[in-house]
């Protein structure tokens, strides 16, 4: 996200979802869609079916790289080196759209002469990719009349995640794939509200819409509408932050809606240890999760069919949300909590509906300025959508018109993963999803049908290493990192090359995220989830 | 012919001679399965066409017996057309609905609908309105049958590779019921890993569906990935009806050759 | 006889797929995609076609929980308000604002996500706010 705003002005999904479907070449790079995206899968394939082709990139190889134009599978880390790759062939075949750079973007030179001394033999040899299939990726992008780029956790969750995206919105850049139909630099948001939680200004530097919290006018008109004679304008702490300043004493208190850190943060042995620490911590869940075990109080929410409300997908759509059946025992939306506390606390909220509060977010967001729960009957809106006749608004960046004026090419040059392999944790690890759960699996492993998919967690390991370590599918392995020791079942598959393992991390009894390591990108602040070094053992 | 529909549910509701029908509505500027009950209002009654013709329509059978289950000695209503109706004779048949719960309130689809879905018999036997079309012929099948046998294998490995396991296809149907579900057996389908068993699952559910299907084409339409499973469960019903001469839902009052014992039936 | 068919948005990845929950007389019994969805068109994957089946589940929390003798008991809405409201009151005057920190989330909705940010921001006094979107 960061990275697509510094390089475009915002950091959101350039194009729809269903413009896929239009584009001549898609370029997949550390998504597994047909898993964690099934809908958008649908778009591809439908793409694939309408003449269009598919290039995919991953160290893991997924189910919509069989039907890859080319699949290539390169080392774990090294997205920036395949990308300068990619593009380095563009410049060399002179496959470029001098027209859209000099017309719509700056910093191009300094982009360009840092890529004078990086060459396609380099690239290979980082990446492991073959230059003959590099000089492929780069002419089968380059060449379409419109592609588009879908990426997802494996080019953000990385130390480089920034530079990861921005080295995409480059590519996109470089070859005029930005701010038409079907092209562009598409994250997936991997839960269903990401969007809709940093434009409401969950975050620690802005208010809704992006707005800065630094002093300055929104500042004073969010004081303003709030009736507070100031707001505090020093940048917030992040996540990874709140939890290290519990360790050192600055943070005491902590609240926690909806989220479940113990399984779904890096490093879990150090998290329980900050939640154990913290002298108060509220926890407002569904279910008890282990992060709610901890807790000094816990708040039971509802769910989302309990409660009316809004949520804004990956291709910034925002929808309704709406109660089906009353909430379970006494359980309450997670907004009535908030505003029961807030007026003891002696911050008075008196909101009868989250229509209410939805219609204040409106009159202080500039693009959700024009949506309101009764235009939100039939298809939804996407921002931004600054009026009430505003039709909302499919893609970004139309025309090359950027939203901070000209598109922004960035000079990056390959960095190596945080963690390295060496003699001691000789594998490399990386983590994803499976496709019948969700995140910590708190919801779908209460769900029957998902939970009989599959019921535990298991390790994805290629048959030499298997033939190795003398083990076969099915057997128990101990797999420990600088951080912690798990126990798991494994399963053999060619998916993963030798040297490279896989786990989803959705169990909780099986938490690959004691061995993850929380290094983190220094601007986006994400963990380096896809990445650590591993030792195995036969258990 | 809406007004017609609606005067029709209008007067079984008022006259109470059922509980309630199962129809579509319009509401949040979308289409939705409903229940009308007496003192409901029918201005939003719609028959689920959109843009085109049928384009919303969904498996309000299935819906009729989610009701029907909880209240056993009420009669319904229900909004049928020529496939909905197939479907009810073949819920009668395997005991799912009894026939005397059961008022359905027929519409033909018009001819650019049955082109579409190549129907049979586009029309239901009872018809409160509208005019009917005949039959269409199964032109995909035959182009299908065509090809040689190499071509067409490539052609379904292909699609069934597309799929991810969502069991849309078995969620959907309105004719799928079964408690414990085939396609859930580890015997004969692996799970825990996606692409999913192929050709084992969907021809698995090929084979369940051969003497139920009703061709109502709601698994396809549920597809994310675009399988073409109406193609396949067609070319099952061929199969069907040229070695038993069976199809499923013609006959208000046909065993299903699937469920006799011993050899086949002369034909 | 209460047959309702609800529209909502899919609470699981974000595609936002539209669908319809099914309830008959206050319980849930199924998930139907939304046809007329631009998101979707008729379709869901595994996770919303079972949306549904987590909602009443058993193992739901019903009662607010506190902490008491290092049991998590169950109490009254009115104790655990009101320890938390004061709780939250003792630590903002003995450390300080920036002492509290908030962990909003990808999965309530919007206006829940504001009113979580209002609340740090104008009742607490502090941009500690974040959420799990980097993960
Ligand atoms: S299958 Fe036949 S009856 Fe059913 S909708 Fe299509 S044309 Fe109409
Ligand atoms: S066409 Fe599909 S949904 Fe309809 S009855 Fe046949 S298998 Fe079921
Ligand atoms: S609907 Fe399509 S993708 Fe889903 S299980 Fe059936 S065949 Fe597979
Ligand atoms: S139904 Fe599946 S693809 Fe659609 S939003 Fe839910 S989880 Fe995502």
């Amino acid at each position: 996200m960061a990275g697509l705003a510094a390089a475009f002005g915002s950091g959101a999904m350039t194009n729809a979802v269903s413009e896929l479907e239009l584009s001549d070449t898609i370029f997949i790079i550390g998504s597994n869609t047909a898993t964690s995206h099934p809908l958008v899968a649908t778009r591809i394939f439908r793409a694939i079916e309408n003449g269009g082709k598919v290039i995919v990139a991953d160290p893991r190889k997924n189910q919509i790289a069989d039907f890859a134009e080319l699949y290539i599978q390169h080392n774990l880390g090294t997205d920036v080196a395949l990308l300068n790759g990619m593009m380095r062939v563009i410049l060399d075949k002179n496959l470029q759209d001098d027209t859209f750079i000099a017309e719509n973007t700056e910093a191009f030179q300094a982009f360009k002469d840092a890529l004078d001394d990086f060459s396609v033999e380099e690239a290979s040899q980082i990446t492991g990719v073959s230059v003959a299939d590099i000089e492929t990726l780069a002419t089968l992008y380059a060449e379409a009349g419109s592609a588009s780029i879908v990426y997802c956790m494996g080019i953000t969750q990385h130390t480089t995640g920034v530079d990861n995206v921005k080295s995409l919105a480059n590519l996109a850049m470089l070859t005029g794939n930005i701010g038409k139909l079907g092209s562009g630099v598409n994250p997936l948001r991997g839960q269903n509200n990401v969007q809709g939680a940093c434009d409401m200004g969950a975050l620690p530097n802005v208010y809704t819409g992006y707005q800065p919290v630094t002093l300055g006018p929104a500042n004073k008109k969010f004081a303003q509408a709030w009736g507070v004679d100031e707001l505090p304008s020093n940048i917030g702490l992040t996540l990874p932050e709140m939890l290290s300043g519990i360790e050192k004493d600055e943070v005491k208190a902590l609240w926690i809606m909806g989220e479940n850190p113990v399984v779904s943060d890096p490093d879990a042995n150090h998290v329980v240890k900050a939640l154990e620490k913290v002298e108060l911590l509220i926890v407002q869940d569904i279910f008890l999760t282990p992060t709610a075990k901890l807790a000094d109080v816990v708040l039971p929410g509802t769910s989302f069919a309990e409660k009316d409300g809004t949520f804004a997908n990956t291709e910034r759509r925002v929808t309704r949300v709406r109660k089906a059946v009353d909430p379970v025992g006494d359980s309450k939306p997670d907004w009535e909590i908030i505003q029961d506390i807030s007026n003891r606390f002696g911050f008075e909220m008196t909101y009868t509906s989250p229509q209410e509060i939805f219609d204040e977010i409106a009159s202080l967001t500039p693009s959700y300025a024009g949506i309101s729960y009764d235009r939100l009957e039939g298809p939804g809106l996407q921002w931004p959508c600054p009026t009430k006749e505003h039709p909302g608004t499919p893609f970004l960046h139309k025309d090359g018109k950027f939203t901070r004026g000209k598109g922004l090419f960035h000079a990056i040059g390959h960095k190596p993963p945080n963690e390295v392999v060496d003699d001691e944790y000789p594998f490399w690890m990386t983590t994803g999803r499976v496709y019948a759960h969700y995140h910590t699996g708190t919801m779908t492993r209460n769900s029957e049908s998902l939970d009989f998919e599959v019921r535990e967690g298991f390790l994805e390991m290629n048959p030499a290493d298997a033939k190795t370590l003398d083990v076969c599918d099915g057997s128990q392995v101990k797999m420990a990192s600088r951080r912690g020791e798990i126990l798991t079942k494994i399963m053999i598959t060619e998916r993963v090359s030798p040297g490279l393992v896989f786990m989803p991390f959705h169990f909780e009894e099986a938490n690959v995220n004691k061995l993850t390591n929380p290094a983190f990108d220094p601007i986006a602040k994400i963990p380096e989830f896809k990445v650590c070094a591993v030792k195995l053992e036969k258990a | 012919m809406i007004d017609r529909v609606k005067e029709k549910i209008n007067e079984l509701l008022s006259e109470g001679s059922v509980k309630g029908v199962v129809a579509l509505v319009t509401a949040n500027g979308h289409v939705a399965p409903c229940l009308f009950q007496k003192g409901d209002d029918l201005d939003t009654l719609c028959l689920g066409d959109t843009e085109k013709s049928g384009d919303a329509r969904y498996p309000l059978n299935r819906v009729l017996c989610t009701i029907a289950r909880q209240y056993p000695d009420d009669v319904f209503g229900v909004l049928v057309r020529g496939c909905d109706e197939r479907g009810l004779y073949g819920l009668y048949r395997l005991n799912q609905l009894e026939p005397d719960k059961v008022v359905p309130i027929g519409i033909p689809c018009p001819e650019s609908l049955a082109q579409a879905c190549e129907c049979k018999k586009p029309y239901p036997d009872d018809i409160v309105a509208g005019e009917k079309f005949e039959g269409i012929s199964q032109q995909g099948v035959e182009d299908m049958d065509n090809k040689d046998l190499s071509t067409r294998f490539s052609f379904w490995m292909d699609q069934f590779s597309k799929c991810v396991k969502c069991y849309g296809c078995r969620n959907i149907c309105p004719m799928c019921f079964c408690r414990e579900c085939s396609l859930e057996c580890e015997d004969l389908v692996s799970k825990g890993d996606l692409p999913v068993d192929i050709p084992v699952f969907h021809l698995t559910r090929a084979m369940h569906m051969a003497d139920r299907c009703i061709d109502c084409g709601l698994c396809e339409e549920a597809c994310p990935s675009d399988i073409p499973l109406r193609l396949l469960y067609k070319k099952t019903a061929e199969i069907m009806n040229t070695e038993f001469g069976f199809t499923s839902g013609i006959n208000k009052n046909e065993k299903s050759p699937l469920s006799l014992m011993g050899p086949a039936p002369e034909k | 006889m209460d047959y309702r068919n609800t529209l909502t948005t899919c609470t699981y990845c974000g595609c936002g797929c539209n669908f319809f929950l099914e309830s008959l007389d206050g319980k849930l019994t199924g998930t139907i995609p939304c046809k007329t969805s631009p998101v979707n068109e008729g379709k869901l994957c595994i996770k919303g076609w079972n949306v549904h089946q987590f909602v009443q589940s058993e193992r739901r929390l019903k009662q607010p929980l506190l902490r008491k003798n290092g049991e998590l008991t169950e109490v009254s809405w009115e104790e655990a308000l009101a320890f938390t409201a004061s709780k939250l009151k003792e630590i903002k005057e003995a450390n300080g604002s920036d002492a509290i920190g908030f962990f909003a989330s990808a999965k309530v909705t919007n206006e829940e996500n504001y009113l979580m940010q209002k609340f740090a921001r104008a009742a607490i006094g502090t941009n500690n706010v974040d959420h799990c979107a980097r993960l």
